[in-house]
């Protein structure tokens, strides 16, 4: 569903990704995972198009998307959460995923309905498909910070897309809730069909979920292969696994 | 279309001539302009004001004197401080004490300093029109292409460029220059490593006031002095600053020999929209480069 | 089309305000309704502006010159053409829209203030054209003695027609807000690279709110010069944009009607102070500053802070 072929970016001489390849089937888990400054974040940012690459392609459902500003890129059907969380902190929770979901309906800039009045049934499910349901009419910037990460997500599917990327989903989370947002990411891709990539520190997490991962380091892609093939291998052992 | 002069190698030339010393006394009030607002990142409306204080300071100074030349060497020097004190008292009393705040805000304090200041003036001096007379040595004018030019504009040919020198020398060889330069760049780093970022922003913010009263006391001679200077000058001075780049005081020179010359030329091709050719000048320039022509300091 | 979107109690009280506005001129002196008819005018250039500036966060410094745009259109039309006074006051806001259209697609490539920035040379560069073409625009001088309909010719019906003009274009801005196209530009202004990432055209949709807003500041134009019968070059000049700019802060920019109060009370104080006092400005540049100080909500954003906590403490976390 996904390609990423030799894709370079670099930031005036410092080169942050160094042809990285990634490659996700459709309704595949996919995860990529690497050290700090291993260019996890800047490869997202290229797929979704808050940065373009310098060299390389990036083609989603057959058709290269580099290059395309992140509005279009999201109307072809790749939605995101960010690391940081990156919510509406002056609306309500509701608010936050109509935003996405009147996007989604081509509805943004309609201004002859009241916005309460439309999107609630989809903004509602999604609520409740994340577990936010009751939290929907308090104010964003209230929620604690667990919360504010799964309102990340519930942005995203607002958008209904065919490849959802998380960027380190459960940062900050303490175990429960890790362990609950495990299970929404699962949910998530086997209800929904989901295809989803998605990076972590937390190894427990990858190794639980992913079917496929892949390693960076240093901007460059070192290996992608199934949880035990990345287990084993030597490279990947030293650079990040700490050589055990 | 009414051509003002006739245009020939003479009247271009005198006009360049007054075109480049107008842009003079336009870059030195823009320098203290680009220079806050690389320092402090926010653009100080009451420029303008500072500017129109240093010129009536200018002329009260040059009156005390008994309006003689020594009066006028005195107002050029005393004039400035004149308003680096009133601005240091302003900062230091309110505008301090907004620094951690947002940038709209800051833009507002000086909206409402440039309001005070001005009925401030009006208090002081009142409504009516002053003037200052330079002195007897730049008085008259020189035969340069074949028209005249006034000394006095000479004068300011020349004084313009050993601002800009002073103020370079400033910025690269002395310690708190280079200690405002790296501010303006990275602030967080510089009270980091130990320096105090509040006083770095009082002695931007007072130099910069400094050049726009320097540049009020210099523009005296030339203009009647009356109320409503400091609007006037202000809109061009951010024009200017904006077409450099915001902070960067080679582009504040840049910009304003843009603006004085086409002006000046201006007036000789349609005069009765000489105003008109700046205006468009900076629009042509933000539309090609809208960041400025050369780099903003951050 | 209204259902759930106003509470009761706001509408009891803006009823309770209309009614009074509507019977007050023939019971207040001539001096009182004018002022009160120039409070509506510029309310609504107020809220012209707040729609981009409080809701969707652009730097529009320059905002006067599209009122200044629409009152000189209407002006031109109703003194040098003899078509029909209505065609004059359409053409106003179509008009400043249209420079709004302009002016706002070269400033959208921008942020913050590089987009002020743009605006203002682009809107100084109107102003210094206007103020010098004599001979089509009366130069400094501006344009007097502007004709109007016989309908308009009393004060009081001057007063009702730019009340219930005002009345109208409150209520559309107020749905427009409401609307999907406002609560995206409110998320807009909140977190525009969250919107990118949501689908949604950020500069597009940034560009059809300022030819809105734009358009309602051509009406207020058009209003001014039903009120005044004159134009003249001050109303593109930078100095009465920052003052309508502070109206929108004075008043509480994140509210809905936040700047019609500070418009009322910028416009009040004036005319007010300046019976005692020669020196108004400077009282205001004192007002200012003490707004900056205590008062950074706006005096209603004060007072709904008073009444609504939550929200304002979840914004500023939420900002950090």
């Amino acid at each position: 569903m996904l390609q990423v072929e030799t894709v370079d970016k670099s930031f005036g001489d410092f080169m942050a990704v160094c042809q990285a390849n990634l490659s996700v089937g459709k309704g595949e888990l996919v995860a990529v995972i690497g050290p700090n400054g291993a260019g996890k974040t800047t490869l997202f940012n290229l797929i979704t198009g808050q940065l373009w690459p310098d060299r390389g392609k990036i083609i989603f459902k057959g058709e290269n998307i580099s290059g395309l500003p992140a509005y279009q890129i999201c109307k072809k059907g790749i939605a995101r959460s960010f690391q940081i969380v990156n919510i509406f902190p002056r609306l309500t929770v509701f608010g936050n995923v109509q935003v996405a979901v009147l996007s989604q309906q081509r509805r943004s800039n309609n201004i002859f309905s009241p916005a309460q009045s439309l999107a609630i049934e989809e903004t509602k499910s999604i609520l409740e498909s994340v577990g936010l349901p009751d939290k929907a009419p308090n104010i964003a910037g209230s929620l604690s910070h667990g919360d504010q990460k799964i309102l990340e997500i519930a942005i995203a599917l607002g958008n209904e897309p065919e490849l959802l990327i998380l960027d380190e989903p459960t940062a900050g989370m303490s175990p429960e809730e890790t362990a609950a947002t495990l299970d929404l990411i699962k949910n998530l891709a086997s209800s929904r069909g989901l295809t989803i990539l998605f990076c972590e520190h937390d190894m427990d997490v990858v190794f639980s979920v992913a079917q496929s991962i892949m390693v960076m380091h240093q901007g460059r892609t070192l290996i992608q292969g199934k949880p035990e093939e990345v287990r084993e291998n030597r490279e990947v052992q030293e650079a990040y696994l700490g050589g055990e | 279309m009414e051509l003002g002069q006739s245009i020939n190698l003479a009247s271009l030339g005198s006009q360049l001539l007054v075109g480049l010393s107008r842009a003079m006394i336009l870059f030195i009030v823009c320098a203290g302009l680009s220079f806050v607002l690389g320092v402090l990142r926010v653009p100080n409306i009451a420029h303008g004001s500072l500017y129109m204080i240093g010129a009536f300071a200018a002329y009260s100074i040059f009156k005390l004197f008994g309006g003689s030349s020594t009066g006028f060497w005195l107002a050029l020097i005393l004039a400035p401080f004149v308003v680096a004190a009133v601005s240091l008292i302003a900062e230091r009393a309110l505008f301090c004490h907004l620094y951690q705040r947002e940038h709209l805000m800051l833009l507002l304090f000086t909206f409402a300093l440039m309001l005070i200041f001005g009925d401030l003036v009006k208090l002081t001096w009142g409504a009516k029109y002053y003037s200052v007379l330079p002195p007897s040595v730049l008085r008259g004018s020189i035969s340069v292409f074949g028209s005249s030019l006034p000394r006095y504009n000479l004068f300011l040919l020349i004084i313009g460029p050993l601002v800009a020198i002073g103020l370079w020398l400033f910025t690269s060889k002395t310690k708190i220059g280079k200690i405002s330069r790296a501010a303006a760049v990275d602030r967080e780093m510089v009270g980091v490593i130990g320096i105090n970022v509040s006083w770095v922003f009082a002695v931007a913010f007072v130099i910069g006031c400094y050049l726009a009263g320097l540049g009020g006391a210099l523009v005296a001679p030339t203009v009647s002095i009356s109320l409503g200077m400091d609007h006037d000058i202000i809109i061009e001075a951010f024009l200017i600053v904006t077409i450099g780049g915001l902070g960067n005081i080679w582009g504040a020179l840049v910009g304003s020999l843009i603006f004085g010359l086409t002006h000046s030329f201006g007036v000789l091709l349609w005069p009765q929209f000489a105003i008109v050719f700046p205006y468009a000048a900076v629009v042509i320039v933000l539309l090609l480069c809208p960041r400025g022509l050369l780099k903003s300091v951050w | 089309m209204f259902r759930g979107i106003i509470d009761l109690k706001s509408v009891w009280l803006t009823a309770a305000i209309f009614i009074i506005l509507l019977i007050l001129p023939p019971i207040l002196p001539r001096f009182y309704t004018y002022i009160l008819a120039l409070i509506f005018v510029t309310s609504l250039l107020a809220m012209s502006l707040n729609l981009v500036l409080g809701h969707g966060m652009l730097f529009q410094f320059h905002h006067g010159v599209f009122y200044g745009v629409g009152a000189y259109t209407a002006a031109l039309m109703l003194t040098k053409t003899s078509l029909p006074e209505w065609i004059g006051f359409v053409a106003g806001p179509i008009m400043a829209a249209i420079v709004g259209l302009l002016i706002g697609w070269f400033c959208v490539r921008l942020t913050r203030l590089y987009f002020g920035m743009l605006q203002i040379s682009l809107g100084s560069l109107i102003w210094a054209i206007v103020f010098r073409w004599y001979s089509f625009t009366g130069g400094d001088d501006g344009i007097h003695g502007i004709p109007m309909p016989s309908l308009l010719s009393s004060l009081n019906n001057v007063y009702y027609f730019i009340l219930i003009v005002l009345v109208i274009c409150l209520v559309v801005l107020y749905l427009i807000l409401k609307s999907p196209f406002g609560s995206t530009l409110e998320a807009i202004r909140d977190n525009p690279q969250r919107c990118e990432a949501v689908g949604v055209n950020v500069r597009r949709h940034q560009l059809m709110a300022i030819v809105i807003a734009t358009f309602f500041a051509g009406i207020a134009g058009v209003l001014f010069v039903v009120l005044e019968g004159s134009v003249f070059p001050d109303l593109l000049f930078w100095v009465l944009s920052l003052e309508v700019f502070i109206m929108c802060l004075l008043g509480g920019w994140f509210t809905f009607a936040g700047p019609v109060l500070g418009a009322a009370i910028m416009v009040g104080l004036r005319t007010f102070v300046g019976i005692f006092t020669e020196y108004w400005t400077l009282i205001l540049g004192v007002i200012l500053i003490l707004l900056i100080f205590f008062l950074p909500e706006g005096v209603m954003g004060y007072f709904l802070e008073k009444f609504k906590p939550q929200v304002k403490e979840a914004a500023e976390r939420g900002a950090n």
